[in-house]
């Protein structure tokens, strides 16, 4: 029998209270490679975004900030009462996702998530987003941006697990969620996250040209 | 292979195929959702569904997103392949990917990719095509090249790639051929920054390797190892690592927020062309206030400290102070960081690229940056200013003993050198047989003519052909070098060279370019000047030998395999070559011996990994299956001079007594291979007096043999800053231009990558905030840029006329420096099929296959409202080329702003 490879998986899913990310901004390059990794695993369709990356200007900073942000899967997430046809679920380890037969497009998901992290495919006209890749965390690998992410920005682990390593380093460096206002509980969780750019992200995740505060031009969610 | 259930009729792949002159008569768009590949062929259907990773197969090979180079995974299911992650054995890239490693999915499976041997049929550049057999095709090549090699004139087969990763292998077949002209495109990327690399240190190590893992302290000036840097890849996590896990700090200098200004604990908006300042005052303060390393200087230094300090220190020409004046950068600053650098010694390290070295200045600018590292003797240490023993794994210096891997068989020798006397010479124009009289012996027999040797530009071959690559063109519009074949490889001057739209001029005249063969995976700007096109296989589909240097310092190589037959008729041009070689004959052949088809293919990489298939218990198919293999017993590559000289070049070896080198004579050639230090043989620098030659007379050599005015900065044998003379003289009204690229793209090459055009297809003009308000203008104000001719000594200077305009909109941004506007330089393009020229909507008839992305969801393009495609920039940048090496100076473009109505 030849060695296992690293990249092969076990196929067995990993044990978890609470699935979540951490993004360690202190870290991130703004390099795309969770976005796209995202698009390529998913297919998702242009237009649409699971995963997105911001460029963020401060006012009277030379320096911009990067802020990947996807589904924040939180606990009292808004999205789930919303929906009229009980697509939006949540698995026993947390994570929101859509129940592709149920969902009929209506779109209330969409009007109830302070994130946009939900889009209908142009397509099949059914809701869009994170599920903090089921399909390989079912069969032991990481979500296709952790797997991807070159710095260590993003890092996939269970949040109630106070000896998880990824737990610890949210636990050590008072990670939080975003727009915390919300109340909303995200599982997604920041490391060093600027109030600045917190505030200028205030509604699309997707940069928009008509927006001064970020610089890509890139589709705002309709 | 998966057998495809329900491909279209051959008859309708015909039709489909057969380009835009037959396309009339192939009728209606395709089925939206129903990619049309060719019979027999796994097909990418709708929204695809889940991998099954459990049964899906991986299969290991090297990513070609960039120059980097990773090893990754791809995943294959049902014959298509659906993704692509890193490959945790891969010492280099640590198992990770970026952006673009995902875009060989959406390059390979492209719906407007070249698949087919295309023919001109109309006027050159009308884009009228028809599709022909590769027998065809073949015949059509070989028959040419086969008249050109009997005409006693093989020179006349020119090859110009871009992006050539075979390693080696079109070099083989050139040599074989006998033409010297297999020339590049260094020069506009990186000849201003190796020369100093080969100047001091004799290698330019396929890049230095910077230990940034292990360092404390990081000085940039305007190197972007995090969007654009060859080996970016490597060095953005372990930066990162650095500096979040063990406090190093990073100061940046450059003229725009890149991303490495973005992510440095100090970053530093320089006036452009002033990098080189700011180093030569640190340099100042170092040697000022003794914060130098006397015995690394000592020991390893060509020239006394005495005379260094002499030139920097003395005559107070370098101070903080008149840095402050020309950067910008306050003079207690660059104390500072100074003091701060050499105090973190030998754990700090320099890096530097194209916002320094891109400079009339860049080449003086980038010996004064190298300076630093030699001053506080960080040079090979542990968290220093690293040398790989090249490539990881050839063993040419430093690591002994290393597995040979090289293309097995005979080796075709070198073409002859254009000596007086052969025909070659005589066909030179008088000017340069002149400068090629007043050579050196040495540069007389490296001489193969204009377009390898360029005579103006010694030094951009003395060490070894780095060429002029953008004034190839040039060269040959002005009667330099006589062309009958001209052969493009994934190479793109049309589009983005300098002054693009005069390579455009000169392809499109036959009297210049008799016959133009355009090989790669897509239909390009630079392939609608040809004559035959000829489709590549992408990096899913094809074989290549993979090298780079290692991050980690030990020797480390890997494998491209395929991962899917190449769709189409698409054929590496491994095959091509191989094929040309046996019709072309008269011993070309016998370079090239091994079966023309996929497997023949396998079989030569196979013999060419030999020695590192031995190193695994199962042999190649173990190789294949890892992809990626170093030699975690070989100690890393720190201070490689002090290794001692082998017991085998010790054997016959002799010392001289004055300057302790140690010479024998290898091939009847007397070589150096060491120098005496304390009594002891060690292997020192690969240069000719095996220490770092801060002062290299090479430079006074190059600039007597092409006659610089006496004094002229760029001919100084010791490093000195001098001015940009247009940066210099910049009026209040002019602005400097400057491009760039983002992260997501890669240069000229994937605006039809869907995902990284989705992320970036627009390239406003961006300045500062008080630039704006100084010429009245707001944000998404309409400007034209009109770009002036350089003043330096280079191509067509102080010329009145412009070199061009275009007009953008402004977009304000904080972290400009007030002087400059940027824009990045790889979009507006007219070809490279609908992704990227925005153009959504139905599949052309000639489309290959479909996409919903490109029929449906393009949501940028004009045609929904979006922005479009943004505007090419390249045909406004001068040529420019930097005296004697001949780099790009791509950032010293003096512009003029006007405000549209």
């Amino acid at each position: 029998m030849p060695e296992r490879l690293p990249w092969e998986p076990s196929g067995k899913p990993r044990a978890m209270k609470r699935a979540g990310i951490v993004i360690d901004l202190r870290r991130c390059i703004g390099c795309h490679a969770c976005s796209v990794s995202c698009k390529t695993e998913h297919d998702v369709a242009l237009g649409v975004f699971r995963t997105r990356v911001r460029y963020v200007e401060r006012p009277g900073k030379a320096q911009l900030s990067f802020l990947p942000m996807l589904c924040m899967h939180c606990q009292d997430a808004p999205c789930i009462p919303a929906c009229p046809t009980t697509a939006m679920s949540k698995g026993e380890d947390g994570r929101v996702y859509v129940n592709e037969s149920k969902c009929d497009g209506t779109t209330d998901c969409i009007a109830a998530c302070p994130y946009d992290a939900i889009q209908l495919d142009p397509q099949t006209g059914i809701a869009d987003k994170c599920d903090l890749c089921q399909h390989r965390t079912d069969v032991g690998m990481d979500p296709a941006c952790v797997a991807s992410c070159p710095s260590g920005t993003l890092r996939f682990g269970d949040l109630d697990d106070p000896d998880d390593p990824v737990s610890k380093l949210a636990q050590e460096h008072g990670a939080r969620g975003f727009r915390e206002d919300a109340k909303t509980r995200p599982t997604v969780q920041y490391i060093g996250l600027r109030p600045s750019v917190e505030a200028a992200v205030t509604g699309g995740i997707q940069l928009h040209p008509e927006e001064d505060e970020v610089i890509y031009v890139q589709k705002k969610s309709d | 292979m998966t057998k495809n259930t329900n491909s279209l009729d051959r008859r309708d792949l015909l039709k489909l195929a057969m380009g835009a002159a037959a396309a009339v008569a192939a009728g209606a768009a395709l089925p939206v959702f129903t990619p049309v590949f060719a019979e027999d062929e796994p097909r990418k259907t709708a929204r695809l569904g889940k991998v099954d990773y459990t049964k899906a197969t991986a299969i290991p090979t090297i990513c070609f997103g960039c120059t980097t180079h990773c090893g990754v995974i791809g995943w294959v299911e049902n014959g298509v392949v659906r993704r692509i992650e890193g490959n945790p054995l891969d010492i280099n890239s640590r198992g990770k990917i970026c952006s673009k490693a995902n875009a060989m999915i959406s390059y390979t499976y492209y719906p407007d990719r070249l698949l087919y041997p295309m023919k001109r049929v109309g006027k050159r550049g009308e884009g009228k095509w028809k599709r022909i057999s590769w027998d065809a095709a073949n015949a059509e090549v070989a028959g040419r090249l086969k008249k050109i090699r009997a005409s006693g004139h093989p020179e006349r087969f020119v090859f110009h790639y871009g992006r050539d990763k075979t390693k080696g292998f079109t070099s083989h077949f050139c040599k074989a051929f006998g033409t010297p002209n297999r020339v590049n495109r260094r020069s506009i990327c990186s000849s201003n920054r190796r020369a100093p690399l080969m100047s001091f240190y004799g290698r330019d190590f396929e890049w230095e390797t910077q230990d940034v893992a292990n360092t404390k302290y990081i000085v940039n000036f305007g190197a972007n190892p995090m969007e654009a840097y060859q080996g970016g890849m490597f060095l953005m996590g372990r930066i990162q690592d650095a500096r979040v896990d063990h406090g190093a700090r990073m100061v940046t200098f450059e003229v725009r927020p890149s991303t490495p200004a973005n992510v440095s604990d100090e970053y530093y908006p320089i006036r452009p062309g002033t990098d080189g300042c700011v180093a030569y005052a640190m340099c100042y303060v170092i040697l000022k206030e003794g914060l130098y390393n006397p015995r690394f200087w000592k020991r390893w230094v060509n020239i006394p400290i005495e005379t260094m300090r002499k030139h920097i220190v003395d005559d107070e020409k370098y101070t903080p102070e008149w840095a402050e004046q020309k950067s910008g950068i306050p003079a207690n600053t660059i104390r500072r960081i100074a003091r701060e650098f050499a105090k973190a010694a030998p754990h700090c390290c320099t890096m530097s690229n194209r916002g320094s070295a891109k400079h009339y200045n860049g080449v003086q600018a980038d010996r004064g940056i190298r300076l630093l590292d030699v001053l506080v003797g960080n040079v090979g240490k542990p968290g220093g200013f690293c040398l790989s023993s090249l490539r990881g794994w050839s063993g040419k210096y430093g690591q002994d003993g290393l597995p040979k891997i090289s293309i097995p068989g005979p080796k075709p020798s070198s073409p002859k050198p254009f000596l007086e006397g052969t025909p070659q010479f005589a066909e030179l124009p008088e000017h340069v047989k002149t400068r090629v009289r007043r050579f050196p012996d040495a540069w007389k027999k490296k001489y193969t003519g204009e377009l390898n040797t360029p005579s103006e530009f010694p030094l951009a071959w003395h060490w070894y052909a780095m060429r002029v690559g953008q004034m190839i063109p040039r060269y040959i519009a002005e009667g330099r070098a006589k062309v009958d074949l001209y052969m493009s490889f994934t190479y793109g001057a049309a589009y983005g060279y300098p002054e693009a739209k005069q390579s455009r001029e000169v392809y499109k005249d036959e009297s210049l370019i008799p016959y133009h063969v355009c090989i790669d995976i897509n239909y390009s700007e630079q392939a609608k000047l040809a004559d035959l096109l000829l489709p590549d296989a992408t990096s899913l589909e094809r074989w290549d030998a993979h090298s780079q240097n290692c991050h980690e310092l030990i020797p480390y190589t890997g494998i491209r395999q395929p991962l899917m037959k190449p769709l189409g008729e698409a054929r590496p041009v491994q095959l091509m070559m191989r094929d040309w070689a046996h019709l072309i004959g008269g011993g070309m052949e016998k370079y090239f011996d091994f079966e023309s088809s996929m497997d023949g293919l396998e079989g030569l990489y196979e013999k060419w990994y030999a020695n590192i298939s031995a190193k695994h218990k199962g042999g190649w198919e173990e190789f294949k299956r890892r992809g990626i293999w170093h030699d975690e017993t070989r100690a890393k590559d720190y201070e490689l001079y002090e290794r001692p000289v082998t017991a085998k070049n010790l054997e016959g070896s002799r010392v001289d007594e004055k300057t302790g080198l140690i010479t024998k004579e290898i091939k009847g050639k007397r070589t150096t291979v060491g120098i005496m230090q304390d009594g002891k043989p060690v292997q020192g620098f690969p240069t000719p007096t095996r220490r770092i030659q801060v002062y290299d007379p090479v430079f006074e050599l190059a600039a007597e043999t092409v006659g610089l005015p006496k004094g002229d900065p760029n001919g100084l044998a010791l490093p000195t800053w001098f001015p940009v003379p247009e940066i210099d003289s910049i009026a209040d009204d002019e602005l400097v231009f400057t491009t760039f690229k983002w992260n997501v793209h890669t240069q000229g090459r994937s605006g039809h990558w869907k995902h990284q055009t989705e992320i970036v297809h627009a390239n406003p003009v961006y300045m500062h905030p008080s630039t704006g308000k100084r010429f009245g203008l707001k944000n998404g104000d309409r400007i034209e840029v009109t770009v002036k001719r350089p003043k330096g000594l280079t191509y067509r200077a102080n010329e009145k006329e412009p070199v061009g305009s275009f007009e953008q909109t402004v977009r304000f941004l904080e972290g400009v420096h007030p002087k400059v506007i940027c824009c990045s330089h790889h979009l507006g393009h007219w070809e490279h099929g609908r992704m990227a020229q925005a153009k959504a909507g139905p599949d052309t008839p000639d489309a290959v296959s479909s996409d919903r992305d490109m029929t449906d969801n393009v949501w940028w393009a004009t045609s929904q409202d979006g922005p479009g495609n943004g505007v090419h920039t390249n045909d406004v940048l001068p040529l420019n080329p930097a005296p004697l090496v001949g780099g790009q100076n791509w950032n010293d473009n003096v512009a003029t702003i006007k405000k549209l109505s």
